[in-house]
């Protein structure tokens, strides 16, 4: 083992890059902008945070596929870049978002704190040890609760703030209560020694109950059932840039490290091959079926359009998860592809949602009637963006789905229970398209309500959503563009 | 200058993206929108110039530039462009065409409130044609092959408040389908039997030599080769868009769209994309085939063709509506075409293609010009006496229909009629096409004289035709280069110098004089025929010429049986009707029996299903557990000194769910694990 300083500063170069944008404009805040109204202070905090995240994004290009790095606690590969560059492009939209959205109390704070947030999820994507990953982890979601409650003046966002964090705190505990258990019973905390040491030891109960532990506190991150309940009052009550964030990065960042905590580190006691012991696999495909299951049915009766895209989010944490299933057979690409459009898709409706709040209001579904004509331009990002979410064929959302269905199917085929549980995400599929389609019903057909006036989108906002919008369009018609990466 | 086939797909890419400008564009920015478009197509034109140098400094070769869309499963799927002198052609055509046709739409739909949509479609129409022209992949080929169906639905259907539009743009959908349906199966076949849909690959593709002849030694039962299974499955596709016979009932209603949609899409450009479908896959149509093999997709290929060129201009003698003369025209000539490469001769084919589409884009702005200034009178009875009150449009549209009739030596329509007659006379197949095609030339010259008599000699028959004058020069400019083009191109593919003939066979070019009458005999024989079409046209239509709407045709007078057949078209409209559309009534309403009461029985309680457990989740989520905290919340706002309990209180509830689940799924994994 060499621990070469430099190339470790090399490695973390994206994270500096956000660590010093972060002080940047908590120091341009504190001297010259102190003076000024808040609104420039927010177009100061966000131009300086976005030059930063565009900084570590090179960054991050730059450094590229290093491999292992410093005695292996980081791991950049394909998974690791691939992630790293979704992350901060998902950051930059959310910084788009908060352009349009309703200006918080101390608007540098919130941009420094969601540079925080991204410097825990580009380390998430890289961790390979599992100190650092619950470090990153945890760096990630404190400044997530802070997020979550940072319209302290609204008594739904405190709730959610609170919900939220008691929920995390409580997985955090099982989380790192999980990894004590492995490192007790393996004596490593870098994954690929404790894979050597697995191999040898295979299943036993007290592992058993390390891995469900992990599980929990993964199905916390991920929202998926039935670990989901902060999932809706968080969604509802954060205000609408840090649900954006809550909804894609944190979400993909989170799938990266649990695909390699559980496929390289874990994947000797994954079980589901023929005649081995019981492994992770079990629970994680019971998570799968319930988060499909109750996802899909829970988000029919929603009358609140931001608890609508909670449930479709558990849904989909249960699609992510079966391409976890599968990463073993099909490797990340697929996984990868999925959480990142996704990310893109539900980004992008809570920033058409952000947009629409400033020009009064958008809780209920029925807050959107008639947005088509009181902004075309944002009716056609929501249609883009939710069509994406529902699968609908030339956007990414329906590839996504296609090549992580296609992968739980080359597990095993039928035989297998991920081939099972495709053909009940395919069916739910068909049940999502109701609850999608009526919040296209209300956006795209009926007229506004009287009194509802046009739309004022910003320019950044606009700028923002129309972008993500032609990247689902892009990647829809070019998957390869992405998954050729993972060749 | 030339063109890499790597950036081939600006091409196409520029006038798409002149639709996604257009389509962004408000109703108001009307100048914007017609800007865009034609200087997107301009630029399109330059590229095709370009093209086409690089395509002609090795005829031969078929340059490509394949890349894969996406993996799948093992293989990947792989679209790409090709580059050769039919692609370079044909897109140097759609562009010269389609530019003119634009600008000529400037000053025809001038009034129009939808003016921006209507550059938009006619944008789209464009991307999708040339895409179709650039494909090297049969995939992309018939994606573009959808849209541009899909462009012309949208643009037949472009005044959809009349009932009459809407209902031809259905019809010319839903028919057009039907063909595409065989499109679509020969292509499923193909890629199973072949493993590929790139056209050429370096010896990998389904037009090389290899694959060619694995489909060519494969019989199926009934003794038919493989490859000629596939080659009639996609010669269906042509069908439908080409407007041949039987599926021919779409294109004539197709006229109820704007005039330069009729001139652009429904006579220059996509109609031919089925006889450019078939030249394209040519190499496949005409394998080579065992012996014993008793029927060759192209003797198909020839009869519809001959089918529809007669009967297309037996039909056109009876119309009295100016574009649908012209409509029953294109039908025939797009039979015409169809014969060629039926009887072996395809760069005969694609040269009265490239010819047709001059003349008959001439044409029909010429009719459009004549409908403009008339305010849209289109009955040719009602008109007469427009030749001194336009001058440009008669001057042009006479050169239009002589290239049509095919007056000797100096129209276009000549030259490549010729190529096509000849080429049939030295079929060993069957004389019959020959002899259908020398029928339609009589017709087609007696036709064309009874269009121009009736419609610009005479006297004006209507106030409207009385009171008509000359269109501006943004629609006779464009008259005038397309009538340019239907003298000049006729010379690039005489006999004694057929430059375009070999250029598209990559064949050298042998030019000698004294073969120009080549063949004299039927040339001569030809000649008189026409003769005898125009001087028939002119004694029974230009002698004595029409003085009042009502006068009966004389034709009429001397045979109204026969006349009557004509007009109704051969009743086929009818015939389909009472057998397909009877059958498909029936069917519908059996699926919709079905539909009501078995599927939506099912589904209905599913989606109930659905709904209850949708609702008793959210009870649960909502009432029993977030209710609590609500009522607790309400105590917050109240006093900091009950904060503690709202703690307490509620996410005990979420917190009692994870430990259960924690605890049931580690009780899984250890007794499943000891097991």
């Amino acid at each position: 083992m060499s621990f070469d300083y430099l190339l470790l500063t090399r490695a973390l170069l994206p994270e500096i890059a956000l660590v010093i944008g972060a002080l940047a404009v908590l120091g341009y805040d504190l001297t010259l902008g102190r003076k000024l109204p808040n609104k420039d202070r927010l177009g100061a905090a966000l131009g300086l945070g976005s030059i930063a995240t565009i900084a570590a994004l090179v960054d991050a290009v730059l450094v590229g596929r290093m491999g292992p790095v410093y005695g292996a606690t980081l791991m950049l590969d394909s998974l690791a870049v691939a992630t790293r560059i979704g992350v901060l492009a998902l950051t930059l939209l959310t910084l788009g978002i908060a352009a349009g959205a309703r200006t918080p109390r101390h608007p540098a704070e919130y941009v420094a704190i969601i540079l925080f947030a991204t410097a825990g999820f580009t380390l998430m994507a890289a961790a390979n040890h599992l100190l650092v990953a619950f470090a990153a982890l945890e760096l990630a979601s404190l400044s997530l609760y802070i997020l979550a409650g940072y319209d302290k003046a609204r008594v739904e966002s405190a709730e959610a703030a609170l919900k939220y964090f008691l929920y995390g705190a409580m997985a955090a505990a099982f989380l790192l209560f999980g990894f004590s258990l492995i490192y007790g019973l393996t004596g490593e905390l870098e994954l690929g020694a404790i894979a050597i040491r697995l191999a040898h030891t295979g299943m036993s109960p007290l592992l058993g109950i390390a891995l469900v532990m992990v599980l929990v506190a993964f199905g916390f991150k991920a929202a998926a059932a039935p670990f989901h309940l902060w999932a809706p009052d968080a969604y509802e009550g954060a205000p609408t840039p840090s649900a954006a964030l809550i909804a894609s990065a944190s979400k993909l960042a989170g799938f990266a490290l649990f695909l390699r905590l559980l496929w390289p580190g874990l994947g000797a006691v994954a079980g589901g091959a023929p005649g081995a012991a019981i492994g992770w696999l079990t629970p994680v495909a019971i998570i799968v079926g319930a988060s499909i299951l109750l996802g899909n049915l829970a988000a029919l009766a929603q009358g609140n359009v931001r608890r609508l895209l909670a449930y479709s989010a558990i849904a989909h944490a249960g699609a992510m998860l079966l391409g976890v299933m599968a990463a073993g057979v099909t490797g990340p690409g697929p996984l990868f592809y999925y959480a990142a459009t996704y990310g893109v898709a539900a980004a992008g409706a809570f920033g058409v949602i952000a947009v629409i709040e400033v020009n009064g209001g958008c809780q209920r579904i029925t807050d959107l009637a008639g947005l088509a004509r009181r902004s075309p331009l944002l009716a056609g990002c929501l249609a883009v963006f939710v069509l994406s979410l529902a699968g609908i064929p030339p956007l990414a959302g329906f590839f996504g789905k296609f090549v992580v269905f296609a992968g739980a199917l080359q597990v095993g085929g039928l035989m297998d229970p991920a081939g099972w549980l495709a053909l009940l995400a395919i069916a739910m599929s068909a049940v999502a398209f109701y609850y999608y389609l009526v919040v296209l019903k209300q956006a795209l057909v009926l007229p506004p309500a009287a009194g509802a006036t046009r739309i004022r989108v910003p320019l950044t906002a606009g700028l923002a959503l129309t972008l993500a919008a032609a990247a689902l369009v892009v990647l829809g018609a070019l998957p390869t563009l992405v998954l050729r990466y993972f060749g | 200058m030339r063109l890499p086939v790597e950036y081939l797909w600006l091409i196409p890419a520029l006038p798409l993206a002149a639709a996604g400008v257009g389509s962004l564009t408000p109703r108001g920015g009307r100048a914007l929108a017609a800007d865009v478009a034609i200087a997107a197509m301009a630029g399109a034109f330059v590229l095709a110039c370009l093209a086409l140098t690089s395509a002609l400094a090795d005829p031969a070769a078929h340059q490509v530039a394949n890349f894969a869309w996406f993996d799948l499963g093992g293989g990947a799927l792989r679209l790409g462009w090709l580059l050769d002198p039919l692609t370079a052609f044909m897109a140097v055509m759609v562009t010269f065409v389609g530019l003119l046709i634009f600008i000529f739409s400037l000053g025809y739909m001038k009034e129009d409130p939808n003016f921006t949509r209507f550059f938009c479609f006619l944008s789209l129409f464009a991307a999708a044609m040339l895409g179709l022209i650039v494909a090297n992949s049969l995939l992309l080929l018939f994606v573009c092959w959808e849209l541009v169906g899909l462009a012309s639905y949208l643009l037949i259907g472009f005044w959809f408040h009349k009932p009459s539009a809407a209902a031809a743009a259905k019809k010319a959908f839903i028919t057009t389908r039907i063909g595409d349906l065989g499109l679509l199966l020969g292509m499923l076949w193909l890629y199973d039997a072949s493993g590929s849909l790139l056209f050429y690959d370096g010896g990998a593709g389904v037009l090389e030599a290899p694959v060619l002849s694995t489909l060519a030694g494969q019989t199926l039962a009934g003794g038919l080769a493989l490859s000629t299974a596939i080659g009639l499955l996609i010669f269906c596709g042509a069908i439908g868009k080409s407007g041949q016979f039987p599926l021919h009932v779409w294109l004539p209603d197709a006229m109820e769209g704007p005039t330069p949609v009729s001139a652009l899409i429904h006579a220059a450009t996509m109609v031919a994309a089925g006889v450019f479908l078939i030249a394209r896959v040519y190499p496949l149509m005409s394998a080579d085939l065992p012996l014993d093999v008793p029927m060759h997709a192209l003797t198909v290929v020839a009869f519809v063709g001959a089918i529809t060129a007669l009967m297309g201009a037996l039909i056109a003698v009876a119309q009295n509506d100016i574009k649908r003369v012209l409509a029953y025209s294109t039908v025939s000539q797009l039979g015409y075409m169809m014969l060629a490469l039926g009887v072996g001769s395809w760069t005969a084919a694609i040269f009265h293609l490239l010819t047709h589409a001059f003349f008959k884009a001439l044409l029909f702005l010429g009719a459009g010009s004549v409908i403009h200034a008339a305010h849209h009178e289109q009955d040719i009875r009602n008109l007469g006496g427009l030749a001194p009150r336009m001058k440009v449009t008669f001057a042009t549209f006479a050169i239009g229909m002589m290239a049509l009739a095919g007056v000797p030596f100096l129209f276009s329509g000549f030259w490549s009629k010729e190529a096509i007659l000849h080429a049939a006379h030295g079929w060993d197949v069957s004389q019959v096409p020959f002899y259908v095609g020398l029928a339609a030339v009589v017709l087609t010259a007696f036709y064309m004289t009874r269009l121009v008599a009736e419609t610009f000699l005479g006297r004006p028959r209507s106030d409207a035709a009385a009171h008509a004058h000359e269109s501006p020069a943004v629609m006779t400019v464009p008259l005038g280069l397309l009538a340019a083009g239907a003298v000049v191109l006729g010379f690039l593919g005489t006999p004694a110098c057929p430059w375009l003939q070999s250029r598209l066979a990559g064949t050298p070019l042998h030019s000698d004089l004294g073969h120009l009458f080549e063949g004299g005999g039927l040339m001569l024989l030809s000649i008189v025929l026409v003769g005898a079409g125009l001087g028939l046209g002119w004694w029974l239509y230009g002698r004595r010429l029409r003085a009042a709407s009502t006068d009966r045709d004389p034709l009429a007078v001397a045979a109204p049986r026969t006349l009557g057949v004509l007009a109704g078209k051969f009743y086929l409209d009818e015939l389909y009707a009472a057998t397909v559309g009877r059958l498909n009534a029936a069917l519908a309403w059996c699926a919709d029996r079905l539909d009501r009461h078995v599927i939506g029985g099912a589904v209905e309680f599913l989606g109930k299903f659905g709904l209850f457990s949708g609702a008793l989740n959210r009870e649960l989520d909502e009432d029993a557990i977030n209710a609590g905290f609500d009522r607790v919340n309400a105590g917050l706002r109240g006093s900091g000194i009950r904060y503690s309990r709202a703690q307490t209180g509620e996410p005990q509830g979420y917190l009692r769910v994870l430990a259960v689940a924690f605890v049931v799924l580690a009780l899984l994994l250890i007794v499943g694990g000891v097991r």
